[in-house]
């Protein structure tokens, strides 16, 4: 168990979300995020607010740490755990929104400022969505 | 030339070694303090477990909201089952709290609280994660000998039962604190003062919603300078190395206890870390010596009684007669500083103890 929890701590300097390694308020990092619909032709649109096709990022999330990110915000546990929780959750969003027939993929344009310094851009998008069979 | 222990030194501290894994191994000792622990962590677990049957009493569980599996392994139970182990937690929570099969209550608390953390990781909160720690930790004490509607029925009363747990639980609390001022302390926007004056700056207008201009400002002048920040951030620093480090040892243990509780009252103050600060604070009960009734007080005062919650002395109330205690290694104190010893000891006043002042 001592090994272990000493294992744990040592592996929160790899891993983004610190899992038991107990680094609390570990950055006041910010971010925010231009969310697009990609068609299968290649055409990019926006959804402004994270709505689209009736759905709504904010009320399908439902986690306080990843709603609103339209305007820049506090990055919870830190930018990397963000991001990483972004990109799942780009993925868990295009798997469920069965009435949206006609985006591809999902893409998420990542501004962030790490302890203030920035900005700093990253891209990250869902996985291709099977349009066929929705 | 390599400098070697002589045998019998070798021998010597083989031997001390030996007799500390009996102590902790195989040797009754109280669980008292393990037992304060179970009460603080009833509530705590309620607490803890409130805004899943919030949700839940909304209509909405995890199924409904943006998950994120730790492995896919790990059984996902259907919206009803899931809210009926919310509730499950929430009755092993109240049996826990009065004592009533203390062990198997917290057990099925522990049981729950794990497999709703670990059914997301956005489920994921440091407090969380030590809140679970210390759930295994009681779980696995007999924490029921004490303090408990359990211990009422056990006769003839033993508070004694296998203490290595509570061993464990001094090890995880020392590595949280060691843990998270260690990797601040080699941050150097942290140690620097720059995440924390970033902080500051983005929440003033909370600290304004929260005091009304007139108070905060001032206040805001002062905490939302640099200077400031750099002078506080590695002072937050070294407070939980200390903290760390000084519970080991007999000689800082008091002092590193004052400083955790002011330590976590300012953590709740400035940010609230859901369930944290009071199970931090009330985990500061297992660096008591499981040891109890091993000090001998007559007293005149009938307080001492009512406030000894760690059974730190074997009390014999005679009104109208002068303090006198008799320690472990038989010392013996009267009078005043008979008192200040009381005192010392006593959880509702220890903090204070050192600045106490007598007539």
């Amino acid at each position: 168990m001592v090994i272990v929890q000493l294992g744990l701590v040592a592996n929160g300097y790899r891993d983004p979300h610190n899992y038991f390694a107990f680094q609390p308020f570990n950055e006041s990092s910010t971010y925010a995020v231009e969310l697009v619909r990609v068609l299968p032709d290649g055409e990019r649109v926006a959804a402004p607010y994270g709505r689209w096709e009736g759905y709504d990022w904010d009320e399908l999330i439902g986690w306080r740490a990843l709603q609103g990110p339209w305007r820049q915000r506090h990055a919870f546990s830190g930018v990397d755990a963000v991001v990483d929780f972004l990109d799942h959750a780009l993925d868990w969003m295009a798997d469920n929104t069965p009435d949206d027939t006609t985006t591809l993929y999902l893409e998420a344009t990542v501004t962030y400022y790490r302890n203030a310094r920035g900005p700093h851009v990253t891209v990250i998008r869902s996985h291709d969505r099977e349009l066929g069979r929705l | 030339m390599t400098a070697t222990a002589s045998p019998p030194v070798a021998a010597d501290r083989r031997s001390r070694c030996r007799r500390w894994l009996d102590d902790v191994f195989d040797e009754p000792a109280s669980v008292r303090a393990v037992a304060i622990v179970r009460i603080v962590l009833g509530p705590s677990v309620i607490w803890h477990l409130k805004p899943f049957l919030a949700d839940a009493l909304d209509g909405i569980t995890y199924h409904d909201v943006f998950q994120q599996q730790w492995w896919p392994w790990i059984p996902n139970a259907p919206a009803g089952l899931y809210v009926a182990l919310l509730w499950a937690g929430v009755a092993a929570a109240v049996l826990m709290t009065v004592g009533r099969w203390s062990r198997t209550a917290t057990w099925v608390a522990f049981t729950v609280v794990t497999y709703n953390f670990f059914l997301s990781e956005t489920h994921f909160r440091h407090n969380r994660a030590f809140l679970i720690i210390l759930l295994a930790g009681v779980a696995l004490c007999d924490n029921g000998r004490v303090l408990s509607l359990d211990a009422r029925r056990r006769q003839p009363p033993d508070d004694r039962g296998l203490v290595w747990p509570v061993w464990l639980l001094r090890f995880e609390a020392a590595a949280i604190y060691f843990a998270s001022g260690f990797s601040k302390l080699i941050d150097p926007d942290w140690v620097g003062g720059r995440v924390m004056h970033d902080r500051t700056l983005r929440y003033q207008d909370d600290v304004r919603d929260a005091l009304g201009g007139t108070l905060a400002d001032p206040i805001l002048e002062v905490i939302t300078a640099r200077a400031f920040q750099w002078v506080l951030s590695p002072v937050a620093v070294a407070t939980e190395l200390f903290i760390a480090f000084g519970i080991w040892f007999r000689r800082t243990r008091l002092a590193a206890v004052w400083v955790a509780v002011a330590f976590h009252v300012g953590i709740e103050v400035s940010a609230q870390v859901e369930v944290f600060s009071v199970i931090a604070i009330g985990a500061l009960a297992i660096w008591a010596t499981p040891s109890t009734r091993d000090r001998t007080l007559v007293t005149p005062s009938r307080w001492v009684g009512w406030l000894d919650w760690m059974a730190r002395f074997d009390i014999t109330v005679v009104p109208g007669a002068s303090w006198r205690m008799v320690d472990r290694n038989g010392t013996v104190l009267e009078g005043q500083a008979a008192r200040r010893f009381v005192r010392t000891r006593l959880p509702a006043t220890f903090l204070f103890s050192r600045f106490w002042r007598y007539p």
